[in-house]
This record gives structure tokens, C-alpha cells and sequence, in this order.
């Protein structure tokens, strides 16, 4: 009892105050940020292709990309960026409290995260769909999921990833034997074992995992997503000029491969729209015209800073998950609207 | 030649005694043999050797990464010198050295400090806290949350053993509930919901938080250590203290403390050894301190894979710095005044 009471006060007070910081309004981050002259930003710094310590002691991986890009736009300056490694719990806490201004650690968004009854987080656009995917050797002639009938695969057990597996193939109509597994180490082992003929989880785990395998080429990621993984930076709630600014960041990356403007090309096309009055759509995107950076509340050209800093979605993506990385993990669903994907960004308008 | 023969006669003596050593010598030998070759042939170094500055100091800035190899050369330094200084003879007066000692150690905490974070005063560029790493924040972990638990944890056992009832009823509480939670915990609290009570303005730096959940955690445990010390000193010392005139405060300071940390040393070095180990737990908070920033690195698409090899090199490490504590605690303890012990009556 005498435990309980000072805990339930203290409690009381943190809902209290959590009330009163929410309650302000007019002042954004994006203005802390632009004063501190460098960007906070959360990451994993444990998941390879996604955010991993380099030997010289820098961060790289497609999470450390974005945030270079969002401290290109917010801090056009020096697009410094001070790193914080966070875990899984306590990433929603940096957030809320301050310590971190955005989170780039491949978190999937959900409803739950998102609604203000729930974390009450603001997620940008998604920059990776992720969903659980299986692996199989290439010698096997396994291509697609139908030619798995009657084989065995095996699986982590009492994970959703076994409930998606049964479900998917259940769907089908296709038969198989599941061996299950406690973790995902044991998985890889039986695989590797030829104890099954496939082994499945999240891809991205997948595409990591063979990489760590004697003879990576060996083995190959069927094209087919057994379920939904949307992983999306996210922010706290309730500050929109961030949000809209970290979402417009996203869309600048994405519209930026559709129109085919990369890291090296950046300069030189800017330089073009910039003589050349009849290119609009161009003149816009880069901000020369309309203003579209300032309604945002970042420079006009935001978008040329960042594509200087990071490339365009497609080159972020190759260089960390592409097929001569050292995580290949196959493009699928974060190909672009018009090669299939669902990665589309709306007009620059 | 003699202590031969009695290990011939013992391995002798039984058939199945001949056997059983036999067997268990092989397999030490197998043992040894089979580890042998996994070091020297099978493990690939390299995820090792490619990030040792990260070891040393985790992602503190390149191009500064001589301000904490200064600091850690220092820390060797002084083990050194302490462990090898030769020890005064009974009887004599201990030298400079000796007496310079303890305030070096005392010296290396501030210095540190001072030497990591730069800034305005010390005419070296500031590193934020986020940028410390590897062992120096381990060092830094357990040296800081250290020396803060040994006043509080003296001040706890004093209040536990006095005769007035709020203290000894406070101190009883302090402890028993600090006791009754795991580490874990109070580490959780520490860096998840203390940072929500506070207004957002006031952000306190979470190596800092890290440090006062583990000194309030350690300081219980030194506690009930140098209470044990205190509750060993015989009440004549405290009515000789004071037949000699020395008031409450000067007994305990000149008297009862001295002798009582000294007999709480090595459950002292206990607490600091474990201490040390415990530092580890916040990998699992996001620290990149010396396990943190192992796991980071075998994230590292080029090192995917290499756990073993990490987890020894990690391993033998642990085992170095805690061996060095303890062998510096035996010397401290050799070295404080023997206590006279009263003559046998």
C-alpha cells in the first residue's frame, strides 16, 4: 500500500503535465530544430540495411538516410544530425518527451500508433513496406509460393508470422508441413540444415539473416508478401507543421525518381528549370517558382538540398537494400507506382 | 619430488579412480584443443580488430578520439603504479606516493569527465554526451554511480544503526524498497518515466539518469555492507572513544568508520565488481556502452554473423577489467593500517 500511493500521485502528475504540453499550440519543433541547428533523430542502430554502426564509428542504412534528407530540409545549413540509438520500448517515450525530435526506426504503423487514444504518433509517409516473405535456395526451382505444395517450411512458432504462413497458404489451397521453432536464430539453422525446403519471416529479417550466410547467392526471396509490415518515420501528434513537413520530405524523395533527378544530376537540372521559364513542373518542384517550401515552413528549395544529401528514393534504396548490397532485399511493393509498386507521391502543387 | 609421489598414490589408487582421471584429462585437453584451434584458425578476427576505436569510445568524434585513449592511458597508469608501488615496511611511514594515491583515483572521475565533454573551460571541443561509447562509458558508469553510492550507502547504514527512529524507520524503508526491486526496473524507470514526469523544457541527460538509478540502487546494497561493518566494532570502542574525551561526531570519524570500512572492503568489492556488470543492462536502454555498442556493430552488414567472436572478445574483457578491480581492492585492503587487535586475555 505504502508503495502504491506515491506511485499513483506521481502518475496523476505526469498525465497532468502530459495535458499541459499538449494543450500549446502555434509553436512547432521544426522551430526548435532550425535554432539548435541540428536534428535529433531517433534509430534503431541494431538492424543491417536499416540503421547499423560503420567501423569508423558513423551511422549508415536506409533510416539513417532519412534523416539525413529530413536534416537537409529542416537545417539546410549543416544537415547535422545528432543520432540516438533507441529499443523498441523506448522509442515512443523519446519521442513524447522531447528527447528525440522524429523517429526513423523502421516502426510499422498501425492504427493503434496513430490515433490520438492510442500513442498519438504522426507518421509520415511509409518508406518501406516490409511483410513476412520466404526464402528458399535457387538451386530448389522454388519461384513461386505454388510451388511449395507438399514441402515443408519452417517457421518461428506461436508468432504471427506462423499464423500469416497457415493463413496465405490456407487461402490457396496449398498443402505443406510447418517446423517450428522457438526464434528466428533456431529458424536459420534448420534451413540451413535442409531440415526444410524454405524458411519464412519479415524479409527484410530474411535478407539480413543471408547475409550472414557462407554463400549468400545461394538463396533467394520469393516475390510474394505473406502480410503487412508499413514501416514509416514517425513524430509526436499534434504538431503539424512537422508532420507536413516530414511527409513533404518523403513525397520530394519519391516524386524525385519519378522524374528521374538523382544525387549527380540534382545541380544541373536545377540550373536548367532555373534558365528555362516553360519547364512549370520542374520550376515548381525545385521551388523556384510558387513557393511551395515556405507554406511548409522550410527554405524554397528545399528539395534540392535534399536530393543533394541522400539521392532520390530509388538510390537511397539501392544503396542499402539493392540487389549489390550487402542486404539485397528484392524492390516488390517500394517500386514505384508506375512499375508496379505502391510507392506514389501526390503533385508538388 | 615428494609431491609427486602423492600424486601418483592418489591417481593409483583405484582402477576406476586411474580411469576417471584419465577421461577427465582428456577431455580438458580436447577442450582446450578444440578452443585452441576455434581462436587461432576458425574466428575471424576482424570484426574485433576493424572496430577497436569503437570499443574504446563508441562513436565519439575521429578526429578527438585521443582525448579518451589519454584518459584511459591514465586509468592504466595508475593501476599500474598501484599494484606494483612497493608497500611500505610495518612500521614506517607510507611514502609521497602512497599518500598521493587515493586523491589521483579520486582525481581520475572529474578528469574524466572534464576531458570527454570539453567545452567552455577546458579549451577542448565539446562532445555531447551522446557521442560516448564503449568502454570509457562503461568506465565512466561504473566509476560515477560508484563514488556516489559510497557516501549514501555510508549515510544509509549510519541512519539504519542510529537511535533516532525517523532516520533508522527512513533508512530501514529506503533500503528494504530499493531491496525488493530488481535492477531492471529501477533502470526502466530511470530512462522511461522519469523523462515524462518532468516539464519538457528540463531535459535531463540520460547518462546522468543512468548513474543516479545506479548509485540509489548500489547505495542500498553498500548499506547493509557497511552496516555489517559497523555492527562488528565492539561498544568499548565507542566508550573508550568517548572516555577520551572525543565527542559522537569525532568517535565515529576517528573510531568506528575507519575501522568498519575496513572490514567492509571486500563485500565493497563485491558491490563494485558487480557494479561493473551491471553496466551492461543498458545495452537493453539504448546506451552504446561496451555490450550496446557490440551489438550495434554486428548489425554491421560486414560483421553479420560474427557473435561468437564479439561475445569472447567481450568476455575476456569483462574478465580483465574485473580481475584489475579486484586486484587493486586486495591491495587496498593490505594496505589500510591493520587494526590491533586487542591482546587475548
Amino acid at each position: 500500500m505504502l508503495k502504491r500511493r506515491p506511485l499513483a500521485v506521481l502518475l496523476g502528475l505526469a498525465l497532468l503535465s502530459g495535458c499541459a504540453t499538449l494543450g500549446e499550440g502555434g509553436a512547432s519543433r521544426l522551430d526548435l530544430i532550425r535554432q539548435r541547428r541540428s536534428l535529433r533523430c531517433g534509430v534503431s542502430g541494431k538492424i543491417p540495411g536499416f540503421s547499423y554502426l560503420q567501423t569508423d564509428g558513423s551511422y549508415s542504412g536506409l533510416d539513417v538516410d532519412l534523416c539525413k534528407a529530413f536534416a537537409a530540409a529542416f537545417v539546410p545549413e549543416t544537415g547535422a544530425v545528432d543520432y540516438r540509438p533507441l529499443t523498441a520500448p523506448e522509442r515512443f517515450t523519446a519521442l513524447r518527451t522531447g528527447e528525440i525530435d522524429l523517429l526513423s526506426r523502421n516502426t510499422t504503423m498501425n492504427l493503434s500508433r496513430d490515433a490520438a487514444g492510442g500513442n498519438g504518433l504522426s507518421f509520415a509517409p511509409v518508406v518501406f513496406h516490409d511483410g513476412q516473405g520466404l526464402m528458399v535456395t535457387t538451386d530448389s526451382g522454388i519461384n513461386r509460393l505454388e510451388d511449395l505444395q507438399g514441402q515443408s517450411i519452417c517457421v518461428g512458432s506461436g508468432t504471427t508470422t506462423e499464423q500469416n504462413l497457415n493463413d496465405a497458404f490456407e487461402a490457396r489451397g496449398i498443402a505443406y508441413t510447418p517446423i517450428k521453432y522457438q526464434d528466428l536464430n533456431q529458424v536459420v539453422a534448420g534451413y540451413l540444415q535442409g531440415r526444410c525446403q524454405a524458411m519464412t519471416s519479415d524479409r527484410s529479417q530474411l535478407a539480413a539473416a543471408r547475409s550472414g550466410f557462407a554463400d549468400p547467392r545461394r538463396h533467394r526471396i520469393l516475390e510474394e508478401v505473406l502480410s503487412k509490415e508499413p514501416l514509416a518515420p514517425a513524430s509526436v501528434g499534434g504538431d503539424q507543421r512537422l508532420a507536413d513537413a516530414m511527409r513533404w520530405v518523403v513525397y520530394a524523395l519519391i516524386t524525385a525518381e519519378e522524374l528521374g533527378i538523382t544525387q549527380a544530376t540534382v545541380q544541373r537540372r536545377y540550373n536548367e528549370a532555373k534558365r528555362r521559364p516553360e519547364l512549370t513542373r520542374l520550376r515548381r518542384f525545385f521551388g523556384i517558382d510558387a513557393g511551395l517550401g515556405e507554406k511548409l515552413g522550410l527554405n524554397d528549395d528545399f528539395v534540392v538540398k535534399v536530393i543533394r544529401a541522400t539521392g532520390h528514393y530509388g538510390e537511397i534504396y539501392n544503396r542499402n537494400l539493392g540487389p549489390q548490397s550487402q542486404v539485397p532485399i528484392p524492390r516488390g511493393l517500394n517500386r514505384l507506382g508506375r512499375d508496379g509498386g505502391v510507392m506514389v507521391a501526390p503533385p508538388f502543387q | 619430488m615428494q609431491r609427486r609421489r602423492q600424486l601418483l598414490r592418489h591417481l593409483r589408487r583405484h582402477p576406476l579412480d586411474s580411469a576417471l582421471s584419465l577421461a577427465i584429462v582428456l577431455l580438458l585437453a580436447w577442450a582446450l584443443w578444440a578452443t585452441g584451434q576455434w581462436v587461432v584458425e576458425v574466428a575471424d578476427w576482424r570484426v574485433v580488430s576493424a572496430n577497436l576505436p569503437l570499443y574504446v569510445s563508441g562513436a565519439y568524434p575521429a578526429d578527438q578520439r585521443w582525448r579518451p585513449l589519454v584518459w584511459l592511458g591514465l586509468i592504466l597508469t595508475l593501476t599500474l603504479v598501484t599494484l606494483l608501488w612497493p608497500r611500505p615496511r610495518s612500521g614506517q611511514r607510507p611514502g609521497p606516493m602512497r599518500v598521493a594515491l587515493p586523491w589521483l583515483w579520486l582525481l581520475m572521475l572529474p578528469l574524466g569527465l572534464a576531458v570527454l565533454a570539453g567545452g567552455a573551460g577546458t579549451g577542448l571541443t565539446a562532445v555531447s554526451s551522446r557521442a560516448w561509447g564503449g568502454l570509457v562509458l562503461t568506465l565512466l558508469l561504473t566509476g560515477a554511480s560508484g563514488l556516489l553510492a559510497l557516501p549514501l550507502g555510508v549515510i544509509l547504514a549510519l541512519g539504519r544503526t542510529s537511535d533516532l527512529p525517523v532516520l533508522r524507520h527512513g533508512s530501514r524503508l529506503y533500503i528494504d524498497l530499493m531491496r525488493a526491486v530488481p535492477l531492471i526496473a529501477v533502470l526502466f524507470f530511470g530512462q522511461l518515466l522519469v523523462p515524462l514526469f518532468l516539464p519538457v523544457e528540463l531535459e535531463i541527460n540520460r547518462v546522468v539518469r543512468a548513474v543516479v538509478a545506479f548509485a540509489l540502487f548500489a547505495s542500498a546494497y553498500v548499506a547493509e555492507d557497511v552496516r555489517g561493518g559497523l555492527q562488528s566494532i565492539p561498544p568499548t570502542q565507542r566508550e573508550a572513544a568517548a572516555a577520551l574525551g572525543l565527542n559522537a561526531w569525532q568517535s565515529l570519524q576517528l573510531v568506528v568508520l575507519p575501522q568498519a570500512l575496513q572490514i567492509a572492503i571486500p563485500a565493497l568489492t563485491n558491490q563494485a565488481i558487480g557494479l561493473l556488470q551491471n553496466t551492461s543492462l543498458m545495452a537493453l536502454l539504448g546506451l552504446v556502452e561496451l555490450l550496446g555498442i557490440s551489438r550495434s556493430l554486428l548489425a554491421n552488414p560486414a560483421f553479420i554473423g560474427r557473435h561468437l567472436e564479439v561475445y569472447v572478445w567481450l568476455a575476456a574483457l569483462y574478465w580483465l577489467l574485473c580481475t584489475a578491480m579486484a586486484l587493486l581492492a586486495r591491495r587496498l585492503e593490505r594496505s589500510v593500517q591493520p587494526i590491533p587487535r586487542a591482546p587475548g586475555r
